[in-house]
């Protein structure tokens, strides 16, 4: 698996990417899966990752991309009627 | 918005391999320039049996030269990559954009995968539930891609230049509007990925974690 652009995090990124790798094969893809079971350990990454990206001004960068998003988002329903 | 490219392949293994493989396709050797790929969301429907992913990647100044020109020498590039997999529908879109600049120029790439199905030589028992039961198996994943150009009409001047350069390409004929190095390295970077996600399928199969 990749990296995380916080090294800081990679540990906690491993555990989720693997426990992801087994739930989507062995769960998603066969249709059997109720719920997420990484969810806590995606949870633990995460909340590693938002220190970094906050630390590196990324948050704001995603902030904005978000905001985009919802712009074109908006615009794609207006423009249907 | 522009269209700049678009193409469509397949890969010789079945729609779920190909998911898989596309959520662990970094690192692989034609993806050096990426540096990172961090998951910053991933939701589960499981009523509509969907699953919404976005991750930032961090790449190695990898913006194309005909929008490089326009923007000061860029060393790295963050990219927002969103992806949605669909089981009811077997299909999966992706789409991945530029961050930075995204108010001057921005790039943008849609992938839709799907099922192939292939016809059997002779039939077969196969007990995968992605198999329908009509003889076909579905063993090769079609991909059409498609990357985009937009750029923002605002009261900056760079991005007015560019809004008047993008329009001047036309609808048709964008090929002959812009540099063909450009679009040669657009088709050279998705022929990468293509390969780059054929190595990590490879290595699936071989560690027995996909189906042979």
């Amino acid at each position: 698996m990749s990296a995380s652009l916080a090294p800081e995090c990679s540990p906690a990124k491993e555990k989720y990417d693997n426990c992801f790798i087994k739930w989507y094969s062995d769960k998603f893809l066969k249709g059997d899966s109720t719920t997420d079971d990484c969810k806590p350990l995606f949870d633990e990454y995460r909340k590693c990752l938002q220190i970094a990206l906050k630390e590196k001004g990324l948050d704001k960068m995603l902030d904005e991309a978000r905001r985009n998003a919802e712009e074109r988002e908006l615009r794609k329903e207006q423009g249907k009627h | 918005m522009v269209k700049f490219f678009d193409n469509v392949f397949s890969y010789e293994y079945p729609f779920s391999a190909v998911t898989l493989a596309y959520y662990l396709r970094y690192p692989n050797p034609y993806s050096t320039h990426v540096l990172s790929a961090d998951t910053l969301s991933r939701d589960f429907d499981p009523v509509n049996q969907t699953l919404t992913t976005t991750r930032l990647l961090l790449k190695r100044g990898k913006l194309p030269s005909s929008v490089t020109r326009f923007l000061p020498k860029i060393k790295e590039s963050y990219i927002l990559e969103k992806s949605v997999v669909d089981l009811k529908k077997m299909e999966m879109r992706t789409e991945t954009r530029n961050l930075e600049w995204e108010g001057v120029l921005s790039v943008v790439e849609s992938q839709t995968y799907t099922p192939l199905p292939a016809p059997i030589a002779h039939g077969t028992a196969n007990d995968d539930p992605l198999r329908n039961g009509t003889g076909l198996a579905d063993d090769h994943t079609s991909v059409r891609t498609v990357v985009r150009f937009e750029s923002r009409l605002g009261g900056v001047q760079k991005a007015e230049g560019i809004a008047s350069r993008v329009a001047s390409w036309g609808t048709g004929g964008v090929q002959r509007g812009i540099e063909a190095a450009a679009y040669q390295r657009m088709k050279e970077n998705v022929q990468r990925s293509k390969e780059g996600l054929k190595i990590v399928l490879h290595g699936l199969r071989e560690k027995g974690v996909i189906a042979t």
